[in-house]
């Protein structure tokens, strides 16, 4: 791909990301949300989180590999456990990325 | 409030400081970003640009990746695309919040909204909200009780453009440096669990965090990305129907 593509496939990128993350912003200045769109709206960051969450871990392209003979999702659970016991960031973070170290050194 | 009052500088100052333990996920995301960009011959200036442009990570990575191997610009924007679709529920979720605030403010707040800055936000606005349910109300100008909460949520974004830009210019002038035995690239879901889990602390969210976590390896074989969108609804129905059948109690 040329450059001058490249460049017209990054503006079109972020100019729709922009538009995405304007448009319920700029939509709802001056009226309110519908009872229902507010209601949905409380598990937006639950449900979100938790499909990053997964697909970062699980899937890999278009394949789903759910292995447990592997170190990753063992220093997840671990960084879960931490991150549920203490509501911190940098000790989740840590903790889990020490965990992978050592949990390389036995798979 | 028995507290000091906020003032503008003190909650841009702790929107900062929330969002700065997120950094150490959101830095090596970068640097990765910068680290395969060079690698599929994007020039450094364009690998710098578009962090600023695009400004979403897992975008841009897999722009980064289509690139690779060879894909067309149709197919790469269309995935790109998709995968920042979130950003408009993302968008719904804080409209509420920075309806009362001038077009600059809306306008600048848009551009901020990525997932960390969200998550961050977004915790502070739902707790002051259950804590006290008229503060919208209160916002009024000449009230005793100004809301400043959108400064929080500016110095969310700001922290964390700003580290998106240093960690990708990082990537840029140390990126091939970094062993990949050190999976660095593992701090970006632990990011998102350690947020996940403050996220999820009343039944219905649980659900629909669940069903999301799910939805995402079932819909996983959907083009262009479609399974995370996909997913993220279905545990919006899913949180939206628990509550329902427990009588929307938190």
């Amino acid at each position: 791909m040329s450059t001058a593509v490249l460049i017209l496939l990054l503006a079109v990128v972020g100019g729709a990301t922009y538009l995405f993350r304007y448009s319920m912003i700029g939509i709802f200045a001056n009226r309110n949300l519908p009872a229902w769109l507010r209601k949905l709206c409380r598990y937006i960051a639950p449900a979100s989180f938790a499909a990053l969450t997964a697909n970062a871990l699980f899937v890999h392209g278009d394949k789903v590999a759910l292995s447990l003979d592997a170190p990753k999702p063992w220093a997840a659970l671990i960084a879960v456990i931490v991150a549920w016991r203490t509501g911190n960031v940098c000790a989740t973070i840590g903790v889990g990325m020490a965990a992978l170290y050592l949990l390389k050194l036995f798979f | 409030m028995t507290t000091t009052r906020p003032t503008k500088l003190s909650e841009f100052l702790a929107g900062c400081r929330d969002e700065a333990p997120l950094q150490l996920g959101v830095a090596p995301f970068g640097m990765l970003y910068s680290i395969a960009a060079l690698a599929v011959g994007m020039p450094a200036w364009l690998v710098q640009l578009s962090s600023a442009l695009v400004f979403a990570g897992s975008a841009q990575l897999a722009i980064v990746q289509m690139l690779s191997v060879a894909a067309g610009a149709l197919p790469i924007g269309l995935t790109a695309g998709l995968l920042n679709l979130r950003h408009v529920l993302y968008s719904a979720s804080v409209a509420e919040y920075v309806r009362h605030l001038p077009r600059r403010w809306r306008l600048l707040l848009a551009y901020l909204l990525t997932d960390e800055a969200y998550a961050v936000a977004i915790l502070r606005y739902q707790r002051q909200a259950a804590a006290s349910p008229t503060d919208l109300k209160d916002a009024a100008p000449g009230q005793s009780m100004p809301d400043l909460r959108h400064w929080y949520f500016l110095g969310c974004g700001f922290t964390l453009w700003t580290c998106w830009q240093l960690s990708t210019a990082a990537g840029l002038v140390f990126g091939a440096r970094i062993p990949p035995e050190w999976d660095i690239d593992f701090a970006v879901p632990l990011t998102f669990l350690a947020l996940l889990t403050l996220l999820v602390r009343e039944r219905a969210s649980q659900a629909a965090a669940l069903a999301a976590g799910v939805g995402v390896l079932a819909f996983a074989p959907l083009p262009y990305n479609l399974g995370i969108v996909a997913a993220i609804l279905a545990g919006l129905l899913v949180g939206f129907g628990v509550a329902k059948c427990r009588g929307d109690r938190p």
